[in-house]
């Protein structure tokens, strides 16, 4: 054996070690800024909704005094004024801002884990399971999506933890189908076919080739879904199906400025430029993601 | 229709560590028997309406001596690498018999089939696409390792080290590397050090070598013979090119839309080639030279393959073949014996050594029943 | 996909002929049949969407019986005695199991019948026909401006990619993309209506009475639409058309010839960005839909979204199902005209396998 490899290091390793090699450059971080830019935005968004009411006292969202009542942007201890029954503005986008995140974080979280695991076990399973997994979401997807959270919202009644269900129940089929989509090309790799005949069982198929080549797909595009669950959330609030009115939200508070949009346009201006420009950001950054990532391979 | 292999010389060197998988090395055992292997799959066309079957195999029975390599020559298309992934069952043939070591492949179940799996590895054409992308490289050929449960953590890193350095790879340098940093000829070997990590007793190389350089491809080549020699492998080696099976294979079986139409020892059939097909294809292989140094301009094929869909009647070579006769259209060629291993189907041969007997051989072959 | 062999192979030809009367014809039929690609996709493509539209209106006749309450007590409202309330819930068949009542409705659909609305005992058929046309005007006219938006900012943008006009258009594109179409309804309302008084913010003028004062009414909805659409569009069709432009052989060889840039942009990129575009569109008309019924909530226009809401608010289940199985079926069918389209814009598409 000692001379077998001495053999192989003298003979044949020269020749495969100069072979080229392809070399991989670093990117800039200026070739990165349309991940930076939407990144920091949001993180810097993350922290005002969820630590800053902490580290310095605001005023609360909701219980404004009413002698508080109307005043205009850029009042002392109310940047963005007050609502017409006194709650500081501000304020109240702080908290909207942080329902919308909680939202957002869990629809997500769920669709990513019920919907990825959902697509991934069709697609591995294949034949009949896969097809009736994947035709029962399609009548789900069908739906218009705001008039099955407005549905499932109603029937649940009006809070925010029966929002996160009714808005999962959109994403977890969007999920499960971008999950198959991605599994499906994957299972149809030569390395998928080298690891059966490696003895991989087709759970460990799954767990270790499927997923980590689609996992960054479906990161992007949970991201991409952020906005749209920021929106619909928004959306369905503002209809009053949602986070019940006295409640911070966007959706509300848009609802609320609409009565006022000509004596005072900016208590429907503020939050609706919030919104958009948090819609933005995710919606950007998903792009940049994308844009790094690619396709599944 | 058992062919007797030429019985190489086997070397008896394994690997230290080697698992003990009651194998006896020795050249006489049959290790590898394919009988009436027929496989098909659903052709789909205009609006998603099942439009026949596409014969990819039709009745190839053959079978292979341990230690001994038979390398499967045909063009693109000819059923080739569907003959490979069928006796590997990925997916099982739709009729015949895979018997590996006394076992019929088709009839085991799914966990049966798990446990002889690590007996026979496959070595994919594209190196790349056969390695996941967001593997390491050590990873990728402890996989059948791990799956397997061969050993400890410990002992499975030194056994990917070893297998490494078998394939001529350095474990401190390529070990930690990802396929994407990896040459062609690199990651091939990277397929080939996982592929023969459980020490199986057979190893099919479809196309190994297609996809990379020339230069590259003949030190790949010699890793093969190499590794044969070392490790007592079996080969089925696939390949499209009549030239680069010469090296590596101890008998050669010709292949032609989904059937073998010559199966001989290398030298014979290099020297004498019996079917039309094979001369031709032989004639194709461009030579330089010697004085010049230029490439002599050969006789290509004529013609296009025809559709697997609906292939010739009787001799499927015989739309392309100098050779046709009426006979050819009618008449399904058997294979049968000429001379010493020697097998061909076809109706009028090139030449017929003075020892070769004319009776046909197979006897135990059904009639085509694929051309209607 | 659900049934490949059984949507055309299996089928009986003398039977799938219907009315037909010799076998002669029936064959006849059967040898058309077989041997069009264009009408076994649309035989197929119906045939599979029979059970989605079937579980499209289970499911939404579940949820709608989760639902707390009944058409009953909604119709009657909270003054309502609960003996008028019980009177009217029997008089409406609410008594019997919630799966007797959707076999009675499917059964009726399946013979063309789409029931009763529980408010008023106005036929469900009469009401969407009353309804569809204004969703359907909102979804053309937002269409057209969206087409009229993107197609040609898409060129100027693939022309000089990285130039003035497609960075500005990018910015401008992904903020539009970004915006809620209730949010921008709500700033058009406050600029167009409210500030400058140019559109009414409310209303519905029929088309019959006054085809402008009826597009005024209109164009608000249907910006707020098209606008965010078009942001989506612009991008998509820009980046295809940047590709096509870069990588392929057409486009190199008719610049080998000497032609313009923006000849080989409408000459021929175009065309073949054109099938993306089209399926992207086919797909997305559901979520179209889902548009129409926000916009027509905030601008008041008695759309099938508006009329689907105030089905859902009423328990009106007959009604509800009603507008959920013609919108499922409208999206089958664009789908299906998508598919189709392909053969006209690329006759190279013979509906083989990719095409279903």
């Amino acid at each position: 054996m000692a001379a077998l490899l001495s053999e192989t290091e003298t003979q044949i390793l020269p020749e495969a070690v100069l072979e080229e090699i392809p070399v991989r450059r670093g990117r800039g971080w200026v070739r990165s800024l349309d991940i930076y830019i939407p990144g920091v935005f949001l993180l810097a968004l993350l922290f005002v909704c969820f630590i800053w009411p902490y580290l310095y006292t605001i005023p609360p969202p909701v219980g404004g005094s009413i002698l508080d009542a109307g005043l205009p942007v850029g009042s002392p201890g109310h940047i963005f004024g007050t609502t017409a029954v006194g709650n500081d503005v501000m304020s109240r986008l702080i908290y909207g801002g942080r329902t919308s995140f909680e939202i957002v974080f869990a629809v997500q979280g769920l669709g990513l884990a019920v919907g990825g695991l959902i697509g991934v076990m069709a697609a591995m399973m294949r034949g009949v399971a896969e097809t009736v997994a994947m035709r029962l979401l399609d009548v789900i997807i069908a739906f218009p999506a705001f008039v099955l959270v407005v549905v499932i919202v109603l029937g649940l009644g009006a809070s925010e933890i029966n929002l996160i269900w009714a808005l999962a129940v959109i994403s977890v089929p969007t999920f499960a189908r971008v999950a198959r989509a991605g599994a499906v090309t994957v299972r149809e790799r030569t390395y998928v076919v080298a690891a059966e005949l490696s003895g991989s069982k087709r759970w460990q198929i799954a767990l270790r080739h499927v997923v980590p080549n689609i996992i960054t797909s479906l990161l992007t595009f949970a991201v991409l879904g952020a906005g749209v669950v920021v929106i619909l959330e928004a959306t369905v609030s503002y209809f009053g199906y949602g986070i019940p009115p006295p409640g911070p939200s966007w959706g509300n508070m848009i609802a609320t400025g609409q009565t006022t949009m000509s004596a005072r346009p900016s208590l429907l201006l503020i939050p609706c430029i919030t919104l958009l420009i948090t819609v933005i950001a995710l919606n950007t950054l998903s792009e940049g993601m994308r844009r790094r990532w690619g396709a599944v391979r | 229709m058992t062919v007797n292999g030429s019985g190489t010389t086997a070397g008896t060197g394994t690997l230290p560590g080697d698992v003990p998988a009651g194998r006896t090395p020795g050249g006489g055992k049959v290790l590898l028997e394919v009988r009436h292997l027929v496989q098909e799959f659903p052709v789909r066309n205009a609006g998603g309406v099942k439009g026949g079957m596409l014969q990819a195999v039709s009745d190839v029975s053959f079978s292979l001596h341990a230690g001994e390599s038979l390398g499967v020559v045909g063009e693109t298309g000819s059923g080739k690498s569907t003959l490979a992934r069928s006796i590997v069952q990925a997916p099982p043939p739709r009729s015949g018999e895979v018997i590996f070591d006394g076992v019929d492949l088709v009839k085991l179940k799914r966990r049966q089939m798990e446990r002889l799996r690590r007996h026979m590895q496959m070595v994919f054409q594209d190196p790349f696409g056969s390695l996941d992308p967001k593997w390491r490289v050590s990873d990728i050929v402890a996989e059948p390792l791990v799956a397997y449960r061969v050993g400890g953590r410990q002992e499975r890193r030194a056994r990917v080290d070893l297998l490494l350095e078998l394939v001529g790879l350095d474990p401190e340098v390529h070990g930690v590397r990802h396929p994407g940093q990896l040459s062609g000829g690199q990651a091939q070997r990277v397929a080939i050090a996982r592929a023969i990590a459980l020490s199986p007793q057979l190893l099919i190389c479809d196309e190994p070598v297609s996809s990379l350089d020339v230069l590259v491809q003949a030190q790949v080549l010699n890793l093969f013979e190499k590794l044969r020699q070392e490790l007592d492998l079996a080969y089925l080696f696939i390949a499209h090119d009549l030239a680069l099976v010469k090296q590596v294979s101890d008998r050669v079986a010709v292949m032609y839309l989904g059937k073998f139409c010559e199966v001989g020892p290398s030298e014979s059939l290099y020297e004498e080639p019996l079917h039309p097909y094979t001369f031709a294809l032989l004639k194709s292989i461009p030579d330089p030279d010697p004085e010049t140094g230029r490439v002599r301009s050969k006789d290509v094929i004529s013609g296009e393959l025809p559709s697997p869909l609906d292939p010739p009647s009787g001799c499927r070579f015989r739309t392309r073949c100098p050779r046709a006769q009426a006979r050819c259209a009618e008449e399904v060629p058997e294979l049968r014996m000429v001379g010493e291993d020697h097998l061909v189907a076809c109706h009028f041969p090139l030449s017929v050594k003075s020892g070769g007997d004319l009776t046909a051989v197979g006897s135990a072959v059904a009639p085509d029943t694929a051309s209607s | 996909m659900i049934a490949p062999s059984r949507g055309a192979g299996g089928n009986d030809p003398s039977r799938a002929a219907g009315g037909d009367k010799g076998d002669g014809s029936g064959l006849r039929w059967w040898a058309a049949f077989s041997s069009s690609p264009t009408l076994r996709l649309v035989v197929r493509r119906i045939l599979v969407a029979i059970p989605v539209m079937v579980g499209v209106t289970f499911l939404t006749a579940v949820l709608l019986n989760l639902l707390p309450g009944d058409a009953a007590s909604a119709l009657l409202g909270a003054d309502a005695t609960p003996q008028e309330v019980h009177q009217l819930y029997l008089k409406l068949h609410l008594n019997e199991p919630f799966f007797v009542r959707y076999w009675q409705w499917i059964v009726g659909v399946f013979h063309g019948h789409l029931g009763a609305s529980l408010q008023n005992g106005q036929p469900v058929a009469q009401i969407i026909g009353q309804r569809l046309p204004i969703t359907f005007e909102l979804i053309v006219f937002a269409s057209i401006v969206m087409l009229l938006i993107s197609i040609p900012l898409a060129m100027l943008c693939a022309r000089r990619p990285g130039g003035v006009v497609d960075r500005i258009t990018m910015v401008l594109s992904m903020g539009f993309l970004s915006v809620p179409q209730f949010v921008l309804g709500l700033i058009f309302v406050l600029v167009f209506a409210v500030i400058f008084r140019v559109f009414p913010a409310l209303g519905y003028t029929p088309i019959t009475q006054s085809v402008g004062e009826n597009l005024r009414d209109f164009t608000l909805p249907a910006f707020s639409i098209a606008l965010p659409l078009a942001g989506f569009y612009v991008r998509l069709l820009r980046a295809d058309l940047i590709e096509q432009m870069e990588s392929q052989d057409y486009v190199v060889t008719a610049r080998a010839k000497g032609f313009g840039s923006w000849y080989i942009l409408t000459r021929h990129a175009f065309r073949n960005s054109l099938i993306g575009f089209v399926t992207i569109f086919g797909l997305n008309v559901a979520t179209l839909f889902a548009y129409t019924v926000i916009v027509e909530e905030i601008f008041g226009l008695p759309g099938l979204g508006y009329a689907l809401i105030n089905g859902v608010g009423d328990r009106d289940a007959p009604l509800v199902q009603g507008i959920v199985l013609v919108l499922a079926g409208i999206v089958v069918i664009v789908n299906l005209l998508t598919d189709l389209t392909y053969g006209v814009i690329d006759p190279r598409v013979r509906y083989g396998r990719s095409a279903v």
